[in-house]
Parts: structure tokens; sequence; C-alpha cells
């Protein structure tokens, strides 16, 4: 780690101002601190975001909640409401590493982490995401990369949250340049869809500011699956949100993590499971809609079946909360 | 001949550890929190090229960064390196963030080979790029070393199964990394190590260094772990010695986790091809195997190739009246091998028991009936007999993939020899007796978490008629008598006969001086104090007829198999095993359930990933070097078969060999289908049921 | 609590420590001490400090620590290489392992990547901290009655994530444990010992399943 000026910021705007040039925001630190440990990113400055006032807090309304960005995993997993009203964000932040870090995680920076493939995160290897010429995973170890990408990168978007966020169809709320900029989970991560080099659609200086999550689905649930039975890493995480009305699923929404560098969404697997009775035959429906495209490689093909069991799970699950 | 007493108080029983409070409440000095008066911290530059010319490192700029007091290089002139990671240079300074910058700030120039290799499958053909130059990484025909006749024996075999089961390089990962404070001044050096020999560091450090041995003094009060790659000083060491020197202060330098992953040890990978047959009525007949495996640059070398660490005992522990094996280590461009616990066992086990279980499979008949049939020891007879009523076996047994539902259950067993386990005769001790009935031993053996000094204590408070929390220890210095290496399983059997005789001949001078006839118990406060003012030092040693080596153990384990997620799920272990006359039971417990989930680990989710293109370790870390957490280990069960007889043997190795074989037939026994490499992921189970499509081309 | 500590180990007098405030001394120099650090906050608000080393004050097992430390050092290198308070591992430095564990406040976090400056304010408890008058407390007590450790390099580190655990959850069962404990690594194997001390320390004891069988 290079050393690096220090300042605490009691401002969004003051933060921004401080964070412009070569700064970056400090909340939870746990991707930060790694990143900078690994000289994987360098920092001047880092602001220390934690006590934006406003921020740390989970607002009920009647159409939407609201989670402010310094809201930590922990905070979320621990939150009964949550549990009651979006279970699956209550799963999803339970699976999130390790109660050490969900301790002091939080959502903003949750969405905002970079990749974790192992070429990005090595210190000697400069691989597409480090603007090098080359994918190193694409020939190589791509055990944990993606079955879909937009680029030459194949390096997955591993935040849990954005996964169970895409279901319930949250909104980021960005400030970018003063202003406020909302972004859905597919905007949020478009960028990196398109550009090796981006990990999300955020430019420096941008700060998510909070969440909203629409209230209208009233079922939620997030699987994932992982080599050990605790503090790993999703192979492929699966969340889905819908109600259901008189038996029949309504605005349904399917999304999956750690398959694409964005949250996997197909649209025609939503429009297909809105108005059906969930059943087996139809959960596998749904995952045959959502894998169809998928280009395995080498090493990761196994995701494919991996990704149908979670779907159908998943929805099978929505099912099972009524 | 000397005996243990039959009946006990101690021996035997529960004693909780001696150290432990100041264990538990962070009061325990390990090697890495020693602060020695104006300490500096010390950190290694290591090669980021896996083979390449290193023609100059300036270490100029490195000097000048503030607060850095000494910088040396790995090795004068121009040098090779051959693995990514290897030493360049090493630093020292007030503070760690000052020797961050300085290796940053080091100037190296290296004429970089792009040939070479890491993939040992690649580095055994004919074109493949040489880690030693001019030298095959691999002999192209290893030596078979045959029995008996094979080729007409096969033809006689009524059921023969053709396996191929693979090994990955495991790394030790201690808790603890390796490291050492050093201080080197004109009087001498003094090294705090991480280690498991304090004598063999100190005679390493003393040979590299030029030094009398009696300059030489290593510390090891408490360490984090070793499992067998602590017994040197290894490069770290003499670097941390070197930088001392040149500084003229004592230098912290332990290895960073990234380091730990890279340089300092691991155990060799093996690929092994077996073929086996057994004749109509059960018996093993026929066992033909050719095994590969890597220890890095450790195998090959300046020798030319030729068999080295990567081999395996095979067929293990069966008697096969026809065998032939040709085993061979092949170099790659990466750290070399140390020994690790119960090295080349571990995975002759996962092999041997897999094939065993696939040649049962074929012949229908019930892989642990097989094994009573073709396993010759009397001890791992009885012990599957007493394993499998408690286990359950006839009632859980199924034939594999008969299990129904997508969460399939199964259950398997396998074996383990450990030839080692016995006591070191070159073990010493002193034990202090003071006037006011207070006694102190004194052991130049090191505890590396298995509870040497309470051992210790058990032993001397069972003979003299105390109670343990009355004795004090001292362990971990090469200013005591010496002892052995904690290798082989053997500590426990070194110290509790030297312990012994310290004892015995303690009561008798002890009796002579205070008359009493009997100096234990309630009257050894009487005979010390009749010592008048002046201590009594006994000198004792290692004897004869109290230890035994050899020791058998099998498991047995119970999983479920998520065949839709892949997902093994590791239910139950139950491990029976022979450990001769128990000292702590409780300790020995312990080291049982290290064994078992140290060897779960090795099945389902430890590897050393390598990248072929740029020849660097993919996971020196935690997060995907994985390593079981409590959420994945299962109930366990032990089972100490009580042989007191047999005297003190080591149980540490043994444990942790039959685990991976145990839990790898369990899931063939779930899924009916055989994953023939550890670890056994999700992916390679969803792989083997035929569920993975092929990839697109990229 | 601590002792001097050798030259640039970070350590300085009060002296130093009031004259490096610049400015601010005389106002700080007046107040109480132990408001010392709530005003170095506000005065830090929004001032860029750094990159050379600032001073710090910890409040570690109920005593203040100060110290003159780069931004860039972590809660764990200030607490084991500029104080000796080492109890607290390092096992990873990279939020892995859980060697590191301490609390913030009741909060376990991994001190191997939080910056130490960002750390002050709050009350830390390291694994020094826990004993009373040498008085073992429930969780240690239990670890050791259990032989819930091996070469307990690990241990400070489940000790503080149990002793968490059971602020939050006095009555856990092995579920709440397994969950709470996933982000600490043991390599000597000795989890279902951890798991029996944590319910013993909960009051909740489990047997043994080990079974002694004479050979003969």
């Amino acid at each position: 780690m290079k050393a690096f000026q220090y300042a605490t910021a009691h401002s969004a705007d003051s933060a921004r101002e401080l964070v412009a040039g070569k700064g970056a925001y400090l909340a939870g630190g746990n991707d930060l601190l790694g990143l900078l440990k690994e000289y994987l990113i360098s920092a001047d400055l880092l602001v220390n975001i934690k006590s934006l006032p406003g921020l740390n807090k989970i607002e009920h309304g009647r159409k939407f909640w609201t989670i402010g960005s310094l809201v930590t995993v922990a905070q979320i997993e621990d939150d009964a409401d949550i549990k009651k009203t979006f279970p699956g964000l209550h799963e999803a932040a339970a699976e999130v590493a390790s109660q050490q870090i969900r301790n002091v995680a939080t959502v903003g920076g949750n969405l905002a982490q970079h990749s974790r493939c192992w070429y990005f995160r090595h210190r000697d290897t400069v691989c597409l995401k480090k603007d090098g010429d080359l994918c190193y995973a694409r020939n190589g170890e791509n055990r944990y990369h993606s079955l879909f990408t937009g680029n030459t990168c194949i390096s997955p978007v591993v935040s849990s949250l954005a996964t169970i966020f895409a279901s319930l169809e949250a909104t980021a709320i960005v400030l970018r340049d003063g202003k406020e900029t909302r972004m859905s989970m597919a905007e949020l991560y478009q960028r990196a869809w398109e550009n090796p080099l981006a990990h999300n659609s955020l430019s420096n200086g941008d700060l998510i500011l909070r969440v909203e999550i629409p209230t209208a689905r009233t079922r939620s649930a997030y699987l994932q699956a992982s080599d050990k039975h605790a503090f790993d890493w999703a192979l492929v995480s699966c969340a889905a949100a819908a109600e259901i009305v008189d038996g029949k699923l309504k605005s349904p929404r399917v999304a999956l993590g750690s398959i694409s560098p964005v949250p996997h969404q197909v649209e025609a697997a939503n429009q297909f499971l809105d108005g059906k009775v969930l059943d087996e035959a139809t959960a596998t429906q749904a995952a045959d809609l959502i894998l169809k495209d998928a280009k395995p490689l080498e090493h990761n093909a196994y995701k494919v079946p991996l990704a149908h069991a979670l779907i159908r799970r998943t929805l099978l699950k929505l099912k099972g909360e009524a | 001949m000397s005996n243990w007493p039959a009946e006990t108080k101690y021996i035997g029983q529960n004693t909780p550890r001696i150290d432990g409070a100041v264990k538990v409440t962070g009061k325990a000095r390990y090697s890495s929190d020693i602060q020695a008066a104006g300490w500096l911290y010390g950190m290694i530059l290591r090669s980021k090229w896996p083979a390449a010319k290193i023609t100059s490192v300036n270490l100029d700029k490195a000097r000048q960064i503030p607060g850095i007091k000494a910088a040396v290089r790995a090795r004068d002139g121009a040098f090779t390196v051959r693995f990514y990671g290897e030493e360049i240079a090493a630093v020292a300074g007030t503070s760690k963030q000052a020797c961050l910058d300085a290796l940053r700030a080091i100037e190296v120039q290296a004429e970089v080979r792009h040939e070479f290799v890491v993939n040992e499958t690649e580095a055994r053909k004919e074109n493949s790029a040489q880690v030693w130059e001019g030298s095959a990484n691999a002999p192209a025909n290893p030596r078979p070393r045959e029995n008996g006749n094979v080729d007409t024996a096969f033809p006689e075999c009524a059921a023969v199964i053709e396996g191929f089961y693979s090994t990955p390089v495991q790394i030790h990962n201690p808790m603890e990394t390796m490291g050492n404070t050093v201080s080197w001044t004109d009087d001498g050096l003094t090294a705090w190590s991480s280690t498991q020999g304090i004598s063999s560091v100190r005679d390493g450090l003393a040979g590299a260094l030029k030094l009398d041995h009696s300059k030489v003094r290593v510390v090891t009060e408490y360490m984090g772990g070793g499992f067998g790659a602590k017994f040197g000083a290894g490069v770290e060491g003499m670097l941390a010695a070197k930088l001392s020197k040149e500084a003229n202060a004592p230098v912290r330098l332990m290895l960073t986790r990234f380091d730990q992953a890279l340089a300092v040890g691991n155990r060799p990978s093996s690929f092994q091809k077996i073929k086996i047959g057994a004749t109509a009525d059960g018996r093993l007949h026929a066992f033909e195997a050719e095994n590969y495996g890597t220890a890095g640059i450790g195998a090959g070398g300046d020798s030319g190739g030729g068999g080295g660490g990567a081999d395996i005992p095979m067929p293990y522990i069966y008697q096969v009246p026809n065998t032939r094996v040709k085993q061979s280590a092949v170099a790659v461009n990466a750290g070399a091998a140390r020994a690790f616990r119960a090295p080349g066992h571990p995975p002759a086990s996962y092999g041997m028991e897999s094939a065993m279980d696939d040649l049962a499979a074929k012949l229908g008949i019930d892989p642990l009936e097989f094994r009573l049939k073709n396993d010759p020891h009397p001890i791992r007879q009885r012990e599957y007999k007493l394993g499998a009523e408690k286990f359950g076996w006839n009632q859980k047994y199924q034939k594999p993939g008969s299990s129904p539902g997508v969460v399939k259950t199964g259950i398997g067993c396998a074996g383990a020899a450990w030839p080692a386990g016995g006591g070191s005769r070159d073990t010493h001790g002193d034990a202090q007796i003071n006037p006011d009935g207070s006694i102190e031993f004194r052991f130049g053996v090191q505890d590396i978490g298995t509870g040497t000094r309470t051992v210790i204590a058990v032993v001397a408070a069972e003979l003299l008629g105390l109670k343990p929390e009355q004795i004090t220890v001292r362990v971990g210095d090469t200013n005591f008598p010496p002892g052995p290496g904690s290798g082989g399983s053997t500590t426990c059997a070194s110290v509790s006969p030297a312990v012994y005789d310290i004892c015995q001949k303690a009561l008798q001078q002890l009796q002579t001086q205070s008359g009493l006839a009997d100096a234990r118990g309630e009257n050894w406060f009487a005979a010390c104090k009749k010592l008048g003012v002046n201590p009594l030092v006994v000198h004792g040693q290692w004897q004869q007829g109290l230890s035994a080596d050899h020791a058998c153990g099998v498991q047995f384990a119970a999983v479920e198999v998520d065949t839709e997620t892949g997902l093994v799920t590791v239910k139950k272990v139950l491990a029976v095993h022979d450990c001769g006359l128990i000292i702590d039971k409780l300790t020995l417990e312990s080291q049982i359930n290290g064994g078992v989930i140290m060897g779960m680990g090795y099945a389902l989710y430890e590897e050393r990933v390598m990248d072929d293109l740029s020849g660097v370790v993919l996971n020196p870390n935690f997060e995907t070097y994985k390593l079981p957490g409590l959420a994945d280990v299962p109930d366990i069960e032990v089972v100490l078969i009580n042989m007191p007889e047999r005297g003190v043997i080591g149980i540490g190795e043994p444990a942790t060999v039959p685990t991976a074989g145990a839990i790898a037939n369990a899931v063939f026994n779930a899924i009916g289908v055989r994953v023939g490499s550890l670890p056994i992921t999700p992916a390679k189970i969803l792989a083997a049921l035929g569920k993975v499509p092929p990839a697109v081309a990229a | 609590m601590k002792k001097m500590e050798p030259e640039n180990r970070g350590a300085f007098s009060r002296r130093t420590f009031f004259k490096s405030l610049g400015t601010v001394a005389a106002t700080a120099a007046t107040a109480q001490v132990t408001s010392v650090a709530a005003e170095l906050e506000k005065v830090n608000a929004e001032k860029i400090i750094g990159p050379a080393a600032v001073p710090v004050t910890l409040k570690v097992n109920g005593e203040k620590l100060k110290l003159m430390l780069e931004p860039r050092v972590t809660l764990l290198d200030a607490l084991r290489n500029y104080s000796s308070l080492t109890g607290a591992k390092e096992g990873c430095d990279r939020a892995t392992c859980g060697a590191c564990t301490v609390l913030l406040g009741d909060t376990p976090i991994y001190s191997c990547q939080k910056l130490a400056i960002e750390a002050q304010g709050v009350e830390i408890t390291t694994v020094e901290g826990l004993a009373k008058n040498e008085k073992l407390s429930k969780v240690q007590q239990a670890f050791l009655t259990k032989d819930a450790l091996q070469c307990g390099y690990c241990t400070p580190g489940f000790v503080m994530s149990v002793t968490a655990l059971l602020k939050k959850n006095p009555r856990p069962n092995a579920a709440d444990v397994k969950h709470a404990c996933a982000g600490n690594t043991c390599r000597c194997g000795t989890h279902p010992r951890i798991l029996a001390a944590a319910l013993q320390a909960a009051g909740i004891e489990t047997a043994s399943k080990t079974e002694v069988i004479d050979y003969v």
C-alpha cells in the first residue's frame, strides 16, 4: 500500500470535491484496501465518507423503501423488517462474506466492488482489465468466470446485493457532477458489459447515495452456490422476485450473479413467467430461456447446469413462501 | 526394562493444556510477536518472473527510503531464478510501510526467459521447456519396481479396473507464516524462529553463516503451526540474519501470506495411473501403476531428473503378489516441495483406496469386506470391524449410485499406515527441583500445537505424584538439552520416555538425599525441603521400551452430494486410530480432529492453481486457496484403540492419511461415478454426472 | 499499559504529541485529555492530513494508545508493530482469515482491513482486554476447558468472534456459531472443539464423542 493522504468528509459535496483528481472514497474499506495493498489502483487521498449525514438509514415508504449507501450489510441482515418485506435481500446479505466483513461492508461498497477475477487481483499479471492486451482467463483458468459478456473480458460481477436488487427492480441514486442520477442495476453495470476496463458504470467521483426498492414485489428469494458452505464467493447466485396474485406470478424478475459482467437478466424469461402458475415445468422453461445464449468456456461450463438448478430452486422458493 | 504405570491418575485422562491460558488471553508470544529492543521490520522482494536471469539488483534507491536501515541481495552477482516468487533481495526498516516502499524502489534488471513450464503434464513432454537447462524435467523411462509377474497375473484375474487418480499440489499454509526475528551481533546470533526444529534451524544458520553452533541460539516459545514446512531457517532466515548484521539491529522478517504460497514448500501433486485386478474370491492379484508428480524445482534439478520427493508408497497398505510400479518426479518452474504431514501417504491412500472401491464395485462386493480380505494388518482388521459396527456400515451401505433423489447419500472408508511415530533416542531433558518443591523441566524441543508442554507435565505429574499445573515446563530454546524436530509424529514418543527417565532419577536422588522411602505425592515437598539450599538438577534422556512406532488407523465417512449444485457435504467422519499409550486424551483427540479436517480440505477444497501462460500462482491467498471452515466441518467421532503395552506412539500424521480416500469413496458411493481428481469440487461432480455441456469456442 | 517503544516505532511523548497538533495544541492542552481525540477529529474533519505520520489516539481495552502513524497504517499494524499488543495476529493481511479480529464497540471486525486512523473514538477490545483481574472470560475459559486450540495462532480471533456473538445472541445454536465464525480460519483443524467451546460458553454442554476401546 502506497502512502496516501486522508480526510473525513462531512457532506456529499465536500466528499466529491475532495475526491476529485486521484482520490478514492473510503467507506467499509474491504475492497479499497484490498486493491491498494496489491497496488492494483493508486489513490493519493482517501476520503472517509462514513460520517456523511443521512446515508446510514433504512427508510420504509409505501411504494418503495430507501436504503442508504452507508447502511452495512450486517444491518440489512439483522433488520427484521427487511427479512419480512424483502426476504431475498435478507438471504443475500446473510451470504455476503463473513461476519467481520458484513459488519463494515456498506451497500455502496458492495455494489461498487471491483472484479474478483484472479488475474485482475494478481499483482503481477497485466490483464485486459488492467489495460493489458490479453485476457489470461479466456484460455487459462476460467472456472470462476462469465458465461456471458459483451466484450473480451470475462470477469463477472460478484455483488450479491446487485443480484437481488436487480430482481427487485431497485434503483441506485448516484451523485454525479453534483446532480442525482438514477440508475437501474442494469445501467449501474452496463459499462462493464461493454468495456473491459470497467467494473461498473461509475466514473471517478460518482458516489452511490442510496438504493430505492419498490415494494410491489412481495415475494423474493436468493440462493447462491459455492465450493464451500460459508465465506466463499458464489459460483453462481440467483435472485427472483414477484408478486403472486391468484396463484399466478405478477411482474416476475430473475437475475443471476457471477456469470456475466452485469446482473444477468433475460426479459423474455420474465415475460414468459408473467401470469404463470409456478411449477417445476415453468421454472425449467424459464431457466432454459435465461441460459439459452450462454457461451461456456473450458472450465466454467459447469455453471450452466448449476445456474439452471439455482433458477429453478429460487423460483420455487418464491412459491414456498406463500 | 522400564514400564509405564498400570494405574494412572493423569496419563490417559483429559488434561487441559497447561499453556492454554496464555494462548486464549493473547499473552503467548509467538515468533511473529517478538519485539526485541530496537527491532526492525523486514520484507523480501521476489521474482515476478517464473524464469529469468537476474543481471543486476540495485538497492541504492531502496536504501534512501526514510526508515530503511538495511538492504541485501538474496545472492551475489548475476543469478538465475526458476520460479515465480524466488527471492531476489530483502530490506529492513523501522516500519512495514518503509519496507513496502523500499521493495518498490529496488531496481532489478533481468533477462526474462520465456521458456518455462508450470504444468507437470506439459513438463513431461519431450519438447517442453526445461526447468534446469540441459536436463530433462523427468526421466523418460523411470525404472520399474517389480514383484512377481504382473504380465501373467492380470489375465488370471476375474476383474480388472484401470483408473486415473490425481491429487493437486497442497500448500501447508500454517496460520503463522514462516519467519524469524534475528539479532546478529559480534556476540553471536539469536533467532526467534517460527519453526518445528530449533536444532535444525540452529545448525542451518550456523552452517550457512559460518558461525560456531555455540554462537547461535534459536528460541521458539510459541509458534503457529508448521505441518512439515518449518524445519529450516530458510532463505528468509538467512536474509533476516544478513539484514540484522547490516543494520546492527534485530530484524523481524515474517513472510506474507502471498509469499507463503510461493516459496516455502508444498505437498507434491500425484497423477496415478492404476491398473488393479483381483481373483474371483476377491483377493488382490495384480497391481500396476505409473505415478508422476511435481515437487517444483525440487524435482529434477542438478541431479538431472530422477525420482524425488514426489514418490508415494504403492500399492500402499495392501499386499499384492504381483506388482509393477513406475514413478517419476517432474520438475516445473514452481517452489520446491517440503515434507507435509505424512509425506506421500495421503495421495497414496486416496489413489489406492479409490482403486479398491472401483474394483470392489466391479466385483460386486462390499468395499469393507474387500478390504478385510486384502488388508493383512491385524490392527486395521480390528479397527475396521470396530469402526464398522459403531458407524453402522452394514445398515447404511448401499450399492454405488443407488441413493435416490437429488441429494444423494453415500459412505466410504479408507485405511492408513504410518511407519514413524516412535521416539527419537537423541532426546534429552533436564529438570530442576527446587527446595520449595517447585519443579521445572527444560527440553530443547518445541510445541507446534500438539501440546508438548502438557504432555511433559502430565507424565511428570503422574510419576511424581503431583498435579500437572504444579509442573513448570520450558521448551523451545537451544540452550536447553537437545531434542528432536517435531516431525514424523515423534515428539510425544520422544519426550515422554525422557520425562520418565528424569522422574525416576529424580525420585531416586530425592530418596537418597532426604532419607524418605518414597518422595512422591504427599511426601514431595518434605523431600524437596531436605535438599537444603541447592536445587537438584537431573538430566535424563529417551529410554528404550516406553514408545513404539508404526501406527495404523481407518476412517469412515458419510456424505451428501447435491447432484444439481455439485456441493458435497461431509456429514460425519468416524476416525478409528491406535496410538499406543494415550498420554492426554484431550490433546490427542484434537490432533485427530485436525488430521481429519486437513484431509477433508485435501479432498474437497485445497489446490494450488498455477497459470500456464504467466507462470504465476493464481491463488496465493485464503480467498481462492480454500480451507475448510467451521460450516464445512462434519460431526467427527473418534475411537482410540488403547494399546498401553506398546508405549507412546505419535498420532499427528496417521490421522490425516485416510480422510480424503474415505470421503472420495463416499462420494463415489453416493453418485455411482468416480471423481478421479482432488479436490472434488462442484464443477467436477457435475462433470462426472455428465451434466456439463461442451465449451463454446472462444 | 504500553511500555516505551524504541525510537521511530510510533510512540511519542506527551510533549511531542501536543506539539504535533500545531496550532490546535493550545486548545487541546487545556482541555481534558479525554477530549483530545474528539478535538482532533473535529480539526481533521475536511482537512487533508498525511501522508506523513499524524497523531492517532486509539482507545484499546479501556486505555489510551497515542501513536504517530501514517494514514495508511492499519489498525492491526498499529497494535502489533506500534504497540506491544500482539494478541491480534496477522494471518493474511487481506480480511480472509480472522486471526486479527478485534471488537470495535461490540462489533467484530478484521483489524487488518481497517485503517487505524478510522478506528479513533471507538472503544477497541483486543483479546488482551477480555480477562479481568487475571480471571479468564467465560469464552476464554470454555476454549481452555474444551481444548479449542492447538497451535493457538487463530485462537484470539475465534475468541473475539465468539465473544461478539454471545453479546449479540446469548443463546446461540450450532448454526449461529458456524455463521458467526465463518470468517475465522484454523489450520490445525480445531473446529469441532471451537463449536463445543462456544456452546459451552453459552451454557450448552455437548458431550465428547471420543471412545477409548482396549485392543486386547
